[in-house]
């Protein structure tokens, strides 16, 4: 008997419909859980029959929705569902046992919600990053035209890739210093420069 | 007869070394792979400061400046990810447990300057 | 016949080992109805995967509960693996398979002397901690911690097993097996544990089936669902296992099954520990999990069947983590379980679904 987890989506109507012909085939409930997202709450449902977990997600509910209660089915997701509710804010209409927001002792209301300035820093930093490396990659599709447009360069194909690299590698570079304080990014940008300055200074006494 | 099931165990153990320690004259000495306290080499340390960025409940200081390292042995967990990430091995655990102290306070240990070659 | 009257119960009880409150509504001597609450230890451990990497986030999963400590830091690090698509080395599985049952033993023996506790016969409650010692001593010579061992990482296991290690290991569970035939001839023959637990809390088998129950809890009222079966890891390497079910459904029946599944992990661990190849222990994992990437997997715990969730969004972060416990499945069923029973045997029947509150609000 293996074991497979499968998720599948669903309409956000069709919930305690799911959860009623489940029943009827014998699965077995598993887990309910909430997916905080930056506008809206994914709900996902999980059942299981004999080694197939089925994840059933619903996705995009408002904060504030409201979702049937499949506790008449399922007594057991009372537990999770009331969980969903206080740290999530999403109301299960019908629950057997409802404890009306006082399940969890919590000091903020709904706090799964809120995204902590950590994780809002770091999806800054990333974004960044992948600015940065869209623009290069954007540069280097446009060097690679323009060599090949030339034709005139000894090796095009090495150079655009040097450069594109280099670029690259600046693109993490501007991620780190954002994330520096800023008189730390400015030393280290004055080494860079410094740096860039005396390997051109290199190459052009190569070429000489 | 149900209470004799357990008697030969019961009488057995009155004859047997006791499995318990007489705990503050006696203590049991750690075994050697045992987590206990970090310590840190100041001669290799190089100051990378990779310690400081693997550490889960930022225990750990690293001032390049003023050549320092620090560590909160109250908050740190022993779980030797600083050790794994070390470059320089100098991040060792000691099987002894940080010994009881009557207030929290930090280890700077100054890391000595080494000559470049 | 009485006036119903609501007995409240906990969170604060010499039985309870966890803080977990009841309403009993109570006529005569007999529990009629009750209601379960908990919440009085949410610490928002899942909110934390937010300020923590995928990697750094293992050790606060071990810290959600002190007796699943392996468990979840096994079943968190399986479901990053999933999805990350990183491959354990067989090695690495082994030893995380050989640790992971040693923590069940531990568990398992931890709740057969509390269960001895609720039920006055002390002498017992000591003889089964006095055994679970030695499997604490085999953690802290192998992984140097003793109930946080901090020993699973993504990718495989930190720290190895010398054969010689194994051997010494093998040798030592034989001696507890010897002394530990004892205990459970006194737990499963003996009159006054008979007299507190056989007939007691029945749950029928569908009453099982209907109510989702997982774990021990389950497999005593004859459902033989064990996520070993499912051969994850190491497991599928086992010449043959089988859930350990019993079907009178009663307290007896729990401990029954509590008691035989000590000598099933100690069987497994000596074939394992027989078996086991030589190789590497882990794999180096690189990169990030995928944004909106889902994984989603079950751990077989010494309590039951554990849920766990992961989802990442590109960065070192976890967009979710959650993990599902078995006491949040089994306490519909407790709740079903009490209904009818004598107030005395209340606290017999909560110890016997093995709550872990601590586990269950993270």
């Amino acid at each position: 008997m293996g074991f497979q987890s499968v998720f599948t989506p669903l309409e956000r109507s069709a919930v305690h419909e799911d959860a009623a012909s489940r029943q009827a085939q014998g699965w077995r409930y598993v887990q309910m859980l909430a997916v905080n997202n930056e506008d809206d709450v994914d709900v996902v449902y999980s059942y299981m029959k004999y080694g197939a977990l089925d994840n059933v997600v619903i996705s995009a509910l408002p904060k504030d929705a409201h979702l049937p209660s499949i506790t008449d089915l399922y007594l057991e997701a009372f537990v999770c569902e009331n969980e969903i509710h206080d740290l999530f804010g999403i109301t299960f209409d019908g629950l057997a046992i409802d404890f009306l927001g006082n399940f969890y002792r919590v000091s903020t209301e709904f706090p799964m919600t809120i995204t902590s300035p950590e994780k809002l820093a770091m999806m800054e930093k990333q974004r960044k990053l992948e600015e940065k490396k869209a623009q290069a990659e954007a540069a280097k599709a446009q060097k690679a035209k323009e060599a090949a447009k030339g034709k005139a360069a000894e090796s095009p194909a090495d150079i655009s890739g040097a450069t594109a690299d280099g670029q690259l590698i600046d693109a993490e570079m501007e991620a780190k210093l954002a994330a520096m304080p800023p008189e730390k990014a400015a030393k280290v940008r004055a080494a860079m420069e410094a740096k860039a300055r005396a390997a051109k200074k290199a190459a052009e006494g190569e070429d000489a | 007869m149900g209470s004799f099931h357990l008697g030969a165990m019961t009488l057995g153990s009155l004859f047997k070394k006791p499995e318990t320690l007489r705990y503050p004259a006696e203590t049991k000495p750690p075994y050697a792979g045992q987590k206990g306290h970090v310590v840190n080499r100041v001669e290799d340390c190089i100051l990378c400061s990779k310690c400081q960025k693997v550490c889960p409940c930022h225990c750990i200081t690293v001032d390049k400046a003023a050549r320092t390292w620090t560590i909160d042995p109250y908050l740190c967990i022993q779980c030797s990810s600083c050790i794994d990430a070390c470059p320089k091995d100098c991040l060792s655990m000691d099987p002894a447990a940080t010994p009881i102290a009557s207030s929290k306070h930090d280890i700077t240990l100054s890391i000595p300057e080494t000559e470049k070659s | 016949m009485g006036k119903a009257t609501v007995i409240p119960f906990g969170p604060q009880h010499p039985v309870l080992p966890e803080p977990l409150h009841l309403d009993l509504v109570v006529q005569d001597e007999t529990v009629i109805d009750c209601l379960p609450q908990i919440g009085f230890v949410h610490r928002g451990l899942e909110k934390l995967v937010e300020t923590r990497d995928y990697d750094q986030f293992i050790y606060v999963a071990e810290r959600i509960c002190g007796i699943c400590a392996m468990g979840h830091s096994l079943g968190y690090a399986e479901t990053v693996e999933d999805l990350m698509g990183v491959e354990v080395p067989k090695r690495g599985e082994y030893l995380r398979v050989i640790w992971h049952e040693l923590s069940r033993i531990h568990s398992h023996l931890l709740w057969l002397g509390l269960a001895a506790d609720a039920f006055g016969f002390e002498s017992l409650f000591m003889h089964c901690w006095r055994l679970r010692e030695r499997i604490l001593d085999i953690f802290e010579k192998t992984t140097g911690g003793r109930v946080i061992l901090s020993v699973v990482c993504v990718g495989g296991v930190r720290r190895d097993i010398e054969d010689t290690e194994l051997a010494a290991i093998c040798q030592t569970l034989e001696g507890i097996k010897a002394e530990y035939q004892q205990i459970m001839d006194t737990l499963l023959t003996d009159i006054s544990v008979k007299d507190r637990t056989v007939g007691v809390g029945v749950l029928t088998h569908d009453q099982a089936v209907a109510l989702s129950m997982v774990g021990p809890f389950a497999r005593a009222s004859n459902v033989p669902y064990d996520v070993r079966t499912f051969g994850r890891g190491a497991y599928g390497d086992l010449t043959d296992f089988a859930p350990i079910t019993s079907d009178e459904g009663d307290c007896y029946a729990r401990v029954k099954v509590r008691c035989q599944e000590v000598l099933q992990s100690i069987g497994i661990i000596e074939e394992l520990a027989a078996k086991i190849p030589a190789g590497d222990i882990s794999v180096k994992v690189k990169g990030n999990p995928e944004p909106g990437a889902r994984a989603a997997n079950v751990l077989e715990q010494p309590r039951g069947e554990c849920y766990y969730y992961a989802q990442g969004n590109g960065t070192k972060f976890l967009e979710r983590m959650r993990m599902r416990t078995p006491t949040s499945q089994n306490l519909a069923g407790m709740v079903e379980a009490l209904k009818g029973c004598d107030l005395a045997d209340v606290n017999m029947i909560i110890l016997t679904i093995d709550p872990c509150i601590s586990c269950t609000e993270r």
